[in-house]
This record gives C-alpha cells, structure tokens and sequence, in this order.
C-alpha cells in the first residue's frame, strides 16, 4: 500500500461513506444506501468493516435490518479520513 | 480490491463529502413561516419577563423543547442533516451560509430597534416577518447553490 493510503478506506464503497460521515453528525443508514447505490447486506458488510477499525460508531434505534441504524464518524475515523485524502491529492499532483 | 483510480476516487470522496448539503427531501411550504412563528413567540414571551417570570421561564422552556423536537425531527427526514463546525461545505454552499451568518446580527438589531422604540408585540411582529422572508429567501439560494454543486460534481 501507498504511503498515506489507508487500505481500509481506500474500498471505493468505503471511503465513499467516511467522506458523507466525515461531513454530518450522524448519518443514517438509508442515507449511506441510497448515496452509494449498493444492497443492504454490501452496506452492511463495509460499514462492519469501517466499524472493526474503529473509525465509525454504530447506534441501533429500531428494529429490522438496518432501517434504524445511525452512524458518526470517530476521531480516529476523521483523522484517517484527512490523511487518506491528503494522501491522495499528493498522489494525483505528484502525477501531473 | 477495487479500483477506479486515484482521480476517480478522490472525485467519489468529493461527491460523498458533498452528499449531506446537496442530497435533501423537500423543504415543507410551512418551514419558514414556522420558524417566522417561532422566533416571533420567542421575542413575545419577553411581554411577561417582568410581570410573571414563571410564565415567561415556562414558555421559553417550551418553546426550547419544540425546537429540539423539530431538530431530531428535521435530522431523522434528512438522514444525514449537516451542521455548521462539522465537515467541509462545498464552496456554492459555504458562499450561502456565510450570507446567511452575516444577515442573523441585523435582523436582531432591527428587532432589539423596533422593541426599544415600539414594544415588544412589535418587535414579535417585525422578527415574524424578517425570519419568514429571510428563510424564504435563503432556501431558493440554497436550493439554487445545490444544484449548482449537483452539476460541478456531476
């Protein structure tokens, strides 16, 4: 992996939501669905993903399968989120 | 792992980064009339500030609790509502929110002038208006300013 790449987050479905999450308080899951375009168990399985590095937090409100689950972003999240973008920029005006 | 390229992702991060200030349902006919109502019963409790401060800390708590209400309510509906101090707003919207910001200390300088030359029920009667009007006016930019995000990220 690329220096400043996060492998976590450099899954195209993945750094898609940390860059929603990144940008409100808490997201909902609907939301990350609809804005990523992908199947509830797809969302599901990366956002466990993103949950297993600590980078986003889960709170369950309601029943039924991800209807009620709302996400934010931890600290930890935010800062490999930043660098991970960072990263890139540098990467793509290295190329240029 | 999959892979779009590093310009192709930055772009996706971009679009995502966008998503909560440009991806909303509609804003209700009655949103700014109701947020008119509200802040012009907030200046209208301040009739009873001298005269019955359980009245006037009562309604002021009440009035605090609707907007709480109305804040969990508006962030369930938008799903990813955003907030000011959290995250990067695309330069279109930041351009309205900067306006926004610099219109809220005028409009309650002209209500604290109406209020010390008229009275308070004018006062709840001019903030009524300027927030209906404000809000109107700042929904049609922003809605204005999304679409012009929607169509840089497209």
């Amino acid at each position: 992996m690329i220096d400043g790449l996060d492998p976590v987050i450099h899954v195209p479905k993945r750094l898609g939501a940390m860059a929603v999450l990144a940008n409100a308080p808490t997201v909902t899951f609907r939301f990350l669905k609809d804005h990523l375009g992908i199947s509830d168990s797809d969302l599901s399985r990366q956002m466990s993903t993103l949950e297993s590095a600590g980078y986003v937090s889960a709170t369950k409100l309601g029943h039924g399968r991800g209807g009620g689950t709302t996400y934010r972003i931890t600290p930890e999240g935010r800062t490999a989120y930043d660098t991970h973008c960072a990263a890139l920029r540098a990467l793509i005006d290295a190329s240029r | 792992m999959e892979s779009i390229g590093l310009a192709g992702e930055l772009a996706a991060a971009e679009r995502g980064a966008a998503a909560p200030y440009v991806t909303y349902p509609p804003t209700p006919w009655w949103y700014a009339v109701s947020v008119g109502a509200w802040v012009a019963a907030l200046v209208g409790t301040f009739t009873w500030w001298r005269e019955s401060v359980g009245l006037f800390v009562g309604s002021l708590a009440a009035l605090i609790a609707l907007e709480l209400l109305f804040l969990v309510w508006m962030r369930r509906r938008h799903g990813a509502l955003p907030m000011p101090g959290t995250g990067t707003p695309p330069p279109e919207i930041a351009r309205v929110w900067r306006a926004y910001f610099a219109a809220l200390p005028l409009v309650a300088l002209a209500v604290w002038l109406v209020w010390w030359l008229v009275g308070v029920p004018a006062a709840a009667g001019t903030s009524f208006v300027l927030v209906t009007v404000g809000l109107t006016v700042y929904e049609r930019r922003y809605a204005a300013a999304a679409a012009a995000t929607r169509a840089r990220l497209r």
